[in-house]
């Protein structure tokens, strides 16, 4: 029989929510400490540049200054700036080339940060930095990695010949490709493009760090992975780990952003020197052209299909535009090619890819990673290769399509679970796909409709290590600490795994207190990335409250003089089976262990590390309706339709949240966004909310979120994940979308009027 | 650089300041008076995190100079609720799920509480149309909509 849940499945309001209501939620920027300096950052002007002379005497002896730092200043260690290469054994971790210091010595991006400033005020700081007297020697540049892999090419790493940081083959490769071409009734030869979207997260990157007398560094900051940042901090500053304290307070967004260091190497230099407590927080302008952000992938595809839809092989062949540095390329990039090659059955796969330097702000990891890229190429071939054998798009898929059993994102792990079906018909129902397919085809404004399938994953097993440790304590009240190390940055841990608390407790919502990202007060957990938070520390906690409920049962059962298999907690009730007025409550079981005068006295308490052993992956079905002025091009994005396959929500308004936010990034994706460098100076001309637009309420449709539940076997009460899930298919839907409108097909995002209307202008000719 | 005075009420109480004339409002909100309810992000016009209520006009503190708020009342996200009774907007983004990160939510509640006191009976176009200067970059707005929509009827129900 199937257990009734009391917490979990419910739409409570998130536990954050009151305080972030009210203004005092307190995030990084809003920490003030006694006699803290502010940081200011001098970045180089140039986009591939030597630096030969920095005088820094000026600048020094500005009242109010207290320390002016170079690349002399710091420890001479390279590093590399992504965090995640702390998660795979050092004889893979080393093919990520370590080529960043914490202030550059040569200048790889109009950007790079040069030398730093702490100052009594914000605005001393600033106007120290126009004292620091730089002597550069600018280098030929190069933005474009066709250029930049071109024999004679400006070399940006001594290391990288061609500039070509790593080639990559896709581990997962199967079969013989060329038979699979052979075999083939229909070939299908497509290149795309894709863009570096930026992650615009609302609140800056920002860091405060302060060392107290005896050494030890306290660090705040908006990071993801608080443990891997206080490890890769503690090797660059040679400072050992058990010295550092890192606390991240609620993040004001984030979207894969703070998987790298931002703000905190140099703010901590900068601490180190001063011995005092330094904020450093990034202006808004430093956000935009300083941080990491998407890679951007040319993918050339070839696919191999049969007249019966089946797909005989599948070949890609990447180029990842890296930027000046490598940062998370590499992961990155191996998640492009495994969703790109993994996502439909076929038995001659093979997957290349290219990482390219260049002088334009380095490429990280950004909420799907690597997954949009692929499914941009992927999902519009399988468009093209429907139509070219006559078959209904959303037919193809249904025929090609890994499902449960199959091989998932690794060969060693079959799929779990998978409701895609349920999905695609839901979906198709809800957009009305038979009677709007193929559109209108009169007129000036044309309508239709286009789709596109994602699956996605529940964190990174087994590619990386991966362990959630949690501390469960019960106070004397009855009440519940749960201590789990994390980033609340808006994606709603601290309500969700509250409800997985409390509902393997026995407990209600409002009992559990959770305490959160502290390396003082919470274990290791490698962090928020790879939508994992629900299925992994969810996991994490049912065991670690399970021991919590033992001893509470086991307390209880010599009360009630029942045995442990009896009884059952509900509501902080605990119950004796089928003899409902034989109880006591959880609260009388704590107070009588804590006070305890017979010498049995202990704080109920749990603890446990999980490591996970499935990966269920999520999957989606994204439905886009359009209207194309075939005039002027100008696309009116009309509805979305997004069923999710969750296996169970454990809050579903929030998973409509997740969806919906990421559904936003995929619409910004595909057509508001823009990234744009000069192609002659390298200067990052999208460095604003006004020269780099994020979907406002007026550039959203109508989003309707279809959520599908199928418990997974091996997930907390069924739970798989959705984080990252929202945007991966969202922008080849609405290209396949104008293209059942149009006949135009837009392979380089973004979608613009122009792209729109040359292909028409082709398709006419 | 010469200070001068400014004065103005702020969440109903009366304040009085030496500052510098340059100083924006929102640095004297965040800096001085340690109200860091209101958010800074783009700090140029762009975004609307520090929107707050100037004589119940939404205003962009970034770009107000504290001096010329002389006398004015403002009201900032800790000035809403009453006691530990949330108003009715912050307690629909409560329920609602409009809050992820919550970094532009009061300059959003602060935006939706000057529509709704102008127009009580919003169309979701209307609602739309008025935080469309507000960026929110987690929830793709659905339920910041919602949650208007909904606290337009429970004020009207004489919840405020
Ligand atoms: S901070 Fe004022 S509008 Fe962005
Ligand atoms: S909730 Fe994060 S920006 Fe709106």
């Amino acid at each position: 029989m199937e257990r009734e849940l009391s917490v979990v499945g419910k739409r409570l309001p998130r536990i954050d929510a009151p305080a972030k209501v009210t203004g005092e939620a307190k995030y990084t920027v809003d920490i003030k400490l006694p006699g803290m300096l502010f940081g200011k950052v001098l970045r180089s002007p140039y986009a591939h540049a030597m630096i030969l002379k920095i005088d820094k005497s000026k600048a020094e002896k500005l009242p109010g200054v207290e320390a002016v730092i170079t690349s002399e200043d710091i420890p001479v260690k390279l590093f590399n700036s992504g965090l995640t290469d702390l998660l795979v054994p050092e004889e893979i971790a080393k093919n990520d080339p370590r080529d960043q210091y914490v202030l550059s010595n040569k200048a790889r991006f109009v950007g790079d940060a040069i030398a730093a400033v702490a100052a009594r005020d914000r605005k001393v700081a600033e106007a120290a930095l126009d004292l620091i007297e730089v002597e550069y020697k600018a280098l030929p540049a190069v933005f474009d990695v066709v250029e930049a892999m071109k024999p004679g090419a400006p070399k940006i790493h001594d290391f990288a010949n061609g500039n070509i940081a790593r080639h990559i083959s896709f581990p997962g490769a199967i079969g013989d490709i060329e038979k699979g071409f052979q075999e083939a009734d229909v070939m299908i030869e497509e290149t795309f493009n894709t863009t570096k979207q930026l992650h615009c997260p609302l609140e800056p990157s920002a860091c405060i760090a302060s060392f107290d007398s005896i050494g030890r560094l306290t660090v705040w900051s908006p990071t993801q992975l608080l443990y891997l940042a206080r490890h890769k901090i503690a090797d660059i500053f040679d400072i050992p780990e058990g010295k550092i304290r890192w606390i991240t307070p609620f993040v004001g967004g984030s979207f894969g952003n703070a998987l790298t260091l931002r703000a905190e190497p140099i703010c901590i230099a900068l601490a180190r020197k001063t011995r005092k407590p330094v904020k450093l927080e990034y202006s808004s302008e430093e956000q935009f052209i300083a941080t990491q952000s998407r890679q951007p992938f040319t993918i050339a595809v070839k696919m191999g299909v049969k007249n019966d839809g089946a797909i005989t092989a599948l070949q890609g062949k990447l180029t990842a535009n890296s930027g000046a540095y490598y940062s998370l390329s590499g992961t990155t990039t191996n998640v492009c090619m495994a969703m790109f090659a993994t996502l439909y059955r076929c038995p001659n796969v093979s997957v290349e890819a290219d990482i390219v330097y260049t002088n334009i702000p380095i490429s990280g990891g950004y909420r799907g990673y690597g997954n949009p890229q692929a499914m941009w190429a992927l999902e519009q071939v399988v468009d093209v290769a429907a139509r070219r054998v006559g078959m209904d798009p959303v037919e193809f898929r249904l025929k090609n399509y890994r499902r449960a059993g199959d091989p998932g994102w690794t060969a060693s792990l079959p799929i779990e679970s998978c409701a895609l079906e349920e999905c695609i018909k839901l979906g198709m129902d809800k957009i009305g796909w038979r009677e709007k397919m193929g559109g209108t085809k009169e007129g000036v404004k044309r309508r239709g409709i286009g789709m596109a399938i994602q699956r996605h994953v529940s964190g990174t097993q087994p590619m990386q290590m991966t362990h959630s440790n949690i501390m469960i304590k019960m106070n004397v009240d009855g009440s519940a600490d749960l201590m789990v190390s994390g980033c609340e940055m808006g994606q709603g841990m601290f309500g969700v795994l509250a409800q997985i608390a409390a509902e393997e407790l026995g407990l209600q919502i409002g009992k559990i207190h959770v305490v959160n990202g502290d390396t003082d007060e919470t274990m290791f957990d490698d962090g928020q990335h790879a939508s994992r938070t629900t299925y992994v520390i969810g996991n994490a906690i049912i065991e670690t409250a399970r021991q919590v409920k033992q001893q509470l049962l086991e307390r209880a059962s010599k009360i009630l003089a029942t045995r442990v298999d009896d009884m059952y907690v509900r509501d902080g009730q605990i119950y004796v089976r089928g003899d409902l007025e034989n109880k006591i409550s959880v609260e009388d079981i704590t107070r009588r262990a804590t006070y305890n005068f017979e010498g049995q006295g202990r704080n109920i308490a749990g603890k446990c590390s999980y490591v996970p052993k499935g990966n269920p992956p999520p999957y989606s079905a994204v439905f886009a309706e359009v209207e194309v002025d075939i005039n002027n091009g100008a696309t009116k994005l009309l509805k979305i339709v997004f069923a999710h396959d969750i296996g169970r929500a454990i809050n579903p308004t929030n998973v409509e949240g997740q969806l919906e936010g990421g559904v936003m990034h995929g619409i910004g994706y595909a057509l508001t966004e823009e990234y744009m460098v000069n192609g002659n100076n390298g200067v990052v001309e999208s460095d604003s909310f006004t020269n780099y637009k994020i979907p406002s309420t007026l550039d959203m449709p109508n989003v309707e979120v279809i959520i599908v539940e199928q418990p997974t076997p091996s997930g907390p009460f069924g739970a798989k994940s959705v984080g990252e899930c929202g945007l991966n298919a969202v922008a080849p839907a609405i290209a396949n979308a104008i293209y059942d409108a149009t006949g135009a097909r837009v392979r380089d995002l973004r979608i613009t009027p122009e792209k729109i209307l040359e292909e028409l202008s082709a398709n006419i000719l | 650089m010469s200070k001068e005075i400014a004065r103005f009420t702020i969440n109903g109480r009366e304040c009085e300041l030496l500052i510098e004339p340059c100083t924006s409002l929102l640095e004297v909100l965040r800096d001085h008076l340690e109200l860091t309810g209101t958010k800074s992000s783009c700090g140029v016009g762009e975004c609307g995190s520090c929107t707050v209520l100037i004589d119940n006009k939404p205003q962009l503190s970034c770009l107000t100079l504290a001096i010329t708020v002389q006398g004015k009342n403002i009201v900032t996200i800790e000035g809403l609720a009453s006691g530990n009774n949330l108003h009715p907007i912050q307690q629909a983004f409560v329920d609602c799920g409009a809050v992820q990160c919550g970094f532009c939510t009061p300059g959003m509640i602060l935006t939706a509480k000057a529509l709704l006191d102008d127009n009580p009976n919003p169309s979701r176009d209307e609602v739309k149309e008025a935080l469309s200067g507000n960026l929110c970059r987690c929830t793709g707005y659905v339920k910041i909509v919602d949650a208007v929509l909904a606290a337009a009827q429970i004020m009207k129900k004489g919840g405020a």
